[in-house]
């Protein structure tokens, strides 16, 4: 080694005390980055949904998803921002790439001088930078998604072809089609804190990546005793929120559950589903074997309990047998559901009603708990003149009829007045009795309470929709086995106070038309006269509805209740969750006497 | 009912006997929450009763023109009897269909007297009434008609 090479790391010193070039300073002259440069990142924040895809997608750990003060988790929003890391990011764009919403971006901007290295941790959108107002920099080209931004199609039997039978109108997937399905999936999880039940989407969809279906079985059963039911018939609250349907369609969350539990024989279930645990002596009664009823069944006889259930029809499911046609749920799936929830010893006493077979207040002194899930099944009066027409019927009663197999008699020209699930039902069930079908609404179509998808179906169908129409009379008609309709024509009114907006009648345009049959599904209600007005004044009831505290449990300790009759929501998936959650606080209460 | 005052004693009076009715309902009632329901019925006259005794002591104003919807939905809706197991559908409807009568009343007093100042008590009567109608009419086409 030379002298030289010996001494001239001691000549850097010299610059050891000379002003610095660059800290807190820009280059003199500054160049601007090339128009779709990678530079800093921008989110705007009040898009960005905080699903993490860009964490999950970032190779260098460069981003966290941290909570941010004044935003809170909503549906559809987790509530958490990223935070980048300069001191990681290689600024590949990944994260640009994959943003479901499309909020996040990055600027031509590469040049950030500060003596605090911690300020190159930030949450972009959150906190004020100089490249704010940017427009320049990469941003992913609209047409260019790392997911295709079109769900695979769900393949449905034709119009002509549905209305001529009560044969499923949905085919289900294929495996490949499932498979390419699940690939959309980002796995952010965004979903199940809406799911009702919460359910394990991201993870039962990951199973149909990997083939095992088993698993993803195991999975829903955690949460959802009802898997064949909902993957046919769920309102897919989950679905509404998923990011992937910000900048396309969101991920059909409810086939690929469906195709999950085709894929699994009911054999196998009792190898694959968790198995009964051991006796505890403790008695409980259920009321009603709906949805709600048989979810508390199942996961309360999973803890052992001995579990009674008592149900006023011939059969189980409630709504779900007796409301929901087959053509959307086919019998042999909900069996399969209820089938397995009965294999383990669910003891259903049929044709069993409460209050009229056994008292309520029986129920209350001979089990340790009981839990009440008795649905709306009272159809709402139209209350107009000459509803008691013999061909004015109820919408509750015509899919009662054609479940039992009873050919309800409604001729060839059937109007249905209503717009919710019944309604809809009513009006397709009607086209496949081969009637022509006129669905009469009081609002418009975008007020109606029934799913799109439905409302599409029953259009598609050759159902006619005459919106912002109320009935006002029903008239003898010309033929005895007729009846004429008066309705009006009505008017929206915008609600003041921010309400959905209001029909009003216009009485000068009236309207007389003859069918042979009205149904009525303008809402239900609930009966509990089968509880004695002793116990009923010590509930809180409004509206017909049970008002339960914590764990879906009443003032009497032991009287827990859910379902449509205990719930705002009254759909499949939240009745599932009442008995599930009812379970729970039950299974709590019995073990160390705890309240809610 | 020659004089303002008088005319709007017999209002106060009317609002009390429908509060008494539902308390009086609220009492009878058999099915599960109706009890409640009626209260509310009662809490909600005794505050239209309280609104006329201001009327009456000079510190708050009848509006003979102001604009009130008019849903019309009690108009075409039967007439049913009050009773012990009434649904709340129901006890909506006596409840709707009181609102309509006393509104028709005042409308009704309104145009057959020609003293203005008495005609605009009646109207200014009418249009209360009109506004608990309105009420009534809201929570049957929120509660009722969900699905219509
Ligand atoms: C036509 C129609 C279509 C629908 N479509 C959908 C849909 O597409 N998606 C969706 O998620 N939801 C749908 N729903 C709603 C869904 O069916 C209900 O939310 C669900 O069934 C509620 O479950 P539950 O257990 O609360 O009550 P229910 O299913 O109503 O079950 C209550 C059970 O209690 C029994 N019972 C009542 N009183 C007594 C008594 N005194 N003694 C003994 N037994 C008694 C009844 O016989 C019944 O079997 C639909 C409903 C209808 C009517
Ligand atoms: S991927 Fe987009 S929407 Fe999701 S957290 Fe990141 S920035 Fe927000
Ligand atoms: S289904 Fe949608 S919301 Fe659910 S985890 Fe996948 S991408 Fe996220």
């Amino acid at each position: 080694m030379s002298l030289k090479d010996l001494i001239s790391p001691f000549f850097v010193w010299q610059r050891a005390f000379e002003k610095p070039y660059t800290v807190g300073l820009k280059p003199i002259v500054e160049r601007p980055g090339a128009p779709a440069y990678r530079g800093f990142h921008i989110n705007m924040s009040d898009d960005c949904v905080g699903c993490g895809s860009c964490f999950t997608i970032c190779q260098n750990h460069a981003i966290d998803m941290v909570k941010v003060d004044g935003l809170e988790a909503h549906g559809g929003d987790s509530g958490l921002r990223p935070r980048f890391d300069y001191g990681r990011c290689c600024w590949c764009g990944l994260c640009v790439d994959i943003c479901t919403a499309g909020s996040l971006r990055m600027t031509n901007e590469y040049a950030w001088f500060t003596t605090n290295p911690d300020d190159f941790r930030f949450v972009a959108g959150m906190e004020n930078k100089s490249w704010d107002g940017r427009t320049g920099g990469y941003h992913r080209h609209p047409d260019y998604h790392l997911f295709p931004p079109k769900r695979i199609e769900m393949e449905m039997l034709a119009p002509e072809e549905s209305v001529a039978s009560f044969t499923e109108v949905a085919k289900g997937y294929t495996e490949e089609q499932a498979k390419l399905e699940a690939d959309r999936c980002v796995e952010c999880g965004i979903c199940v804190a809406t799911c009702p039940a919460h359910m394990d989407v991201p993870d039962y969809i990951h199973s149909i990546r990997d083939g095992d279906y088993e698993k993803g079985l195991q999975l829903m059963y955690r949460t959802n005793p009802f898997p064949a039911t909902c993957g046919r018939i769920c309102t897919r609250r989950c679905e509404s929120v998923c990011p992937v349907g910000i900048q396309g369609e969101p991920v059909a969350i409810r086939w690929l559950k469906r195709f999950i539990v085709d894929q699994v024989a009911e054999a196998d279930y009792a190898r694959i589903l968790p198995n009964v645990e051991a006796d505890t002596g403790k008695r409980i009664a259920i009321v009603g074997a709906g949805p709600g009823g048989l979810s508390a069944a199942y996961y309360l006889r999973l803890k052992g309990h001995a579990v009674e259930v008592f149900e006023s029809q011939a059969q189980a499911g409630g709504m779900l047998r007796y409301g929901v046609p087959s053509y959307r749920l086919p019998d042999p799936a909900l069996d399969k559901d209820i089938e397995h929830i009965r294999s383990l010893g669910v003891e259903i006493h049929f044709n069993h009603s409460i209050g009229r077979d056994t008292a309520f207040s029986d129920l209350l002194d001979n089990y340790d708990a009981v839990f009440v899930s008795t649905g709306l099944n009272v159809p709402s009066q139209m209350r107009i003149q000459g509803e008691d027409h013999p061909r004015v019927m109820d919408g509750l009663k015509l899919l009662d009829d054609v479940a039992n197999g009873k050919d309800p008699q409604i001729g060839t020209s059937v109007a249905v007045i209503g717009g919710g699930n019944v309604a809809m039902d009513a009006a397709r069930v009607s086209r496949r009795l081969g009637a022509e079908v006129t669905v009469l609404y009081r609002r418009r179509i975008e007020d109606m309470p029934a799913d799109t998808e439905e409302i599409h179906e029953a259009q598609a169908e050759g159902c006619i929709f005459v919106t912002q129409a109320i009935p006002v009379e029903a008239l003898n008609a010309a033929q005895s086995d007729q009846v004429t309709l008066k309705w009006g024509e009505a008017e929206m009114l915008q609600d003041p106070k921010g309400g959905r907006p209001r029909p009003v009648l216009q009485e000068e345009r009236m309207h007389l038309d003859t069918f042979d049959t009205v149904v009525s599904a303008i809402g239900q209600g609930s009966n509990l006269d089968y509880i004695p007005t002793e116990i009923s004044d010590q509930l809180q009831i409004k509206w017909g509805k049970f008002i339960p505290g914590d764990y879906q449990q009443m003032v009497l300790n032991k009287l827990f209740v859910g379902g449509d009759v205990a719930n705002a929501t009254a759909d499949a998936i939240s009745a599932i969750e009442d008995g599930h959650h009812a379970a729970r606080g039950i299974h709590r209460f019995l073990d160390t006497g705890q309240r809610g | 009912m020659n004089t303002v005052d008088e005319i709007l004693d017999y209002a106060i009076d009317q609002e009390q006997q429908a509060a008494d009715f539902y308390a009086d309902m609220a009492k009878r009632a058999e099915k599960g929450g109706m009890k409640e329901i009626f209260l509310e019925f009662s809490a909600e006259e005794e505050r239209h009763r309280d609104k006329l005794l201001n009327v009456k002591q000079g510190d708050q104003e009848l509006h003979a023109n102001q604009a009130v919807i008019n849903l019309k939905i009690s108009d075409y809706l039967v007439d049913v009897e009050p009773h012990e197991n009434i649904s709340y559908q129901d006890a909506l409807i006596v409840a709707m269909k009181r609102e309509r009568a006393a509104f028709r009343l005042y409308s009704d007093m309104a145009e057959k007297v020609t003293e203005p100042a008495l005609q605009d008590v009646f109207l200014g009567l009418a249009k209360e009434e009109a506004k608990h109608k309105l009420f009534f009419e809201s929570e049957y086409d929120e509660r009722v008609l969900k699905d219509n």
